[in-house]
């Protein structure tokens, strides 16, 4: 289980994270929603051992991230996958060479252990017919797939989504979407997704938590989460509403 | 006026910051495992190929134009035939270090700066991180190393671009053939001329290859701030690459190292 208890982060002159508390359980895949520059990815980042929080504590399968020494923290590393905004592919890499770097650099498997997990890897995001691709020659949601591969190739037990339909389009982010159901349902990975995106949370979330102001306003269910009165339906469906009609009364 | 005037000087300071920091990390992770013998490989690869070209070409100006000096100076003072030992002197014991030293800069440093920082905007070097893969040890040591490793190649293909460029000129333009050229260089030039002038050339390329990585590395912000930052690289390196031919230029004509 990931546990984060009164964590506090921020940048010179601009706090960004007050005091974040929230369990991520097992298994189950929870979804953080809240404004765009709210500090959702940066607590991602916190998490990660990425950025080092001023305050507060961060467990992972109960060992302490916040301020671990640099062997322990490769170690809780290795039980995390991320995929970043944009993908983050190497760009000097083909789609195989990307996916199967971890497995290479660490010379964690025989040559031919690394060229079936790829290609398993690849099959299970729908990329199999890629494999030689550049990533300069693929669009954004296929970025994201591959992403996705490469981060599941050690076969962590927490994959982290940093807004994962970020700038997609509808039926790209349909396809992403319908790429962690699925790998929710075969993997039986403890997901973390971090987003403002309503169709994606309604489609993939077991809970949602709300992001304002740094810290977690809400946390629930998905079906206590959309029912009204909750504060992520407030969130959600009444913000929606006021800006559209707010939008609509200026037109 | 103020406010624009100490946001410079805060990203002036944080360039300094960053380029100091690289220093540091380059030599604690230099010698820890795994050695990237792979990266070491390409980039020296990627190196050669991109900076052949550029310091080729500035060999053949450079050969023209210290000939041409030399050749018009020595035609004045009645010495023309020493026109040959005055510019493959000057050619090989200053002008191509220092200017293939900022070719270098302004062609390797800024693809260096421009590459890391991208990498650094998209996430890749977070990637790295939490790939258990340490970014200083996979990307900033090879290029590095290749850079100690190619300048001075490149500065050897300089100088016979150099040396051929200026006696094709001394022959045409001033009528001294090749022998009587050739003669009078051997006179004035030393083994150590050379030794010391790659030596130069290898500590070039390892301030610039530091400081164009550390700049990448640290880089924070936009395209503006990439572009901004890249300029910084190009500015840095060619102060940095004036300042160490003066210390080095001091040193040996304190300790005579070339004269030998």
């Amino acid at each position: 289980m990931i546990s984060a208890r009164g964590v506090r982060f921020g940048f010179p002159g601009r706090p960004v994270l007050e005091d974040i508390t929230i369990d991520i359980e097992e298994s189950l895949t929870t979804v953080v929603v809240g404004r765009s520059g709210i500090g959702k990815s940066v607590f991602l980042k916190c998490i990660t051992g990425l950025l080092r929080p001023q305050a507060g504590s961060i467990t992972i399968d109960g060992e302490e991230v916040v301020g671990a020494a640099r062997g322990q923290l490769l170690a809780i590393r290795r039980r995390i996958g991320m995929l970043f905004q944009e993908g983050a592919l190497f760009d000097s890499m083909s789609v195989y060479e990307n996916v199967a770097f971890p497995l290479m650099y660490h010379k964690s498997a025989s040559g031919k252990e690394i060229d079936r997990r790829v290609r398993a890897y690849l099959d299970l995001v729908g990329m199999l017919e890629y494999t030689h691709a550049m990533p300069r020659e693929l669009s954004g949601g296929m970025k994201r797939k591959v992403a996705v591969a490469r981060a599941m190739i050690l076969e962590p037990r927490y994959l982290l989504y940093d807004e994962p339909t970020a700038g997609l389009d509808p039926a790209s982010a349909a396809v992403v979407e319908s790429m962690i159901r699925r790998l929710q349902r075969e993997g039986a990975i403890t997901s973390l997704v971090v987003t403002h995106d309503i169709d994606l949370t309604r489609y993939i979330a077991d809970r949602i938590a709300l992001m304002e102001e740094g810290r977690i306003t809400a946390h629930a269910g998905r079906e206590d989460a959309f029912e009204e009165p909750s504060a992520i339906y407030e969130h959600f469906i009444e913000n929606r509403e006021r800006i559209r009609a707010e939008n609509g009364n200026q037109g | 006026m103020s406010h624009a005037k100490s946001e410079a000087v805060q990203e002036w300071k944080h360039a300094g910051a960053s380029t100091a920091s690289m220093y540091a990390n380059f030599f604690f992770w230099l010698f820890r495992e795994p050695f990237p013998t792979r990266q070491l490989g390409q980039q020296i690869t990627r190196v050669m190929l991109e900076g052949f070209g550029i310091l080729a070409v500035a060999g053949v100006v450079e050969g023209a134009m210290f000939a041409w000096l030399a050749g018009w100076y020595g035609t004045k003072f009645s010495v023309v035939n020493w026109a040959g030992a005055a510019s493959l002197y000057l050619l090989l014991s200053a002008a191509t270090t220092l200017i293939g030293a900022m070719m270098f800069a302004a062609k390797i440093g800024t693809a260096f700066t421009v590459e890391i920082g991208s990498m650094q905007m998209s996430g890749q070097l977070d990637a790295l991180r939490l790939m258990a893969v340490e970014p200083t040890q996979y990307i900033v040591i090879p290029r590095v190393l290749a850079s100690i490793l190619s300048l001075p190649i490149l500065k050897a293909i300089s100088d016979i671009c150099a040396i051929g460029s200026a006696i094709v000129l001394a022959r045409l333009w001033f009528d001294i053939s090749v022998p009587v050229f050739l003669q009078h260089a051997l006179l004035v030039l030393r083994h150590t001329i050379l030794t010391t002038s790659y030596i130069r050339c290898a500590l070039h390329a390892f301030f610039i290859a530091i400081n164009a990585c550390g700049l990448g590395f640290h880089f924070q912000g936009g395209a503006i701030e990439l572009g901004r930052t890249t300029t910084k690289s190009i500015v840095i390196n060619l102060i940095c690459v004036l300042v160490i031919d003066t210390i080095y230029g001091v040193m040996d004509s304190v300790f005579g190292w070339s004269t030998l």
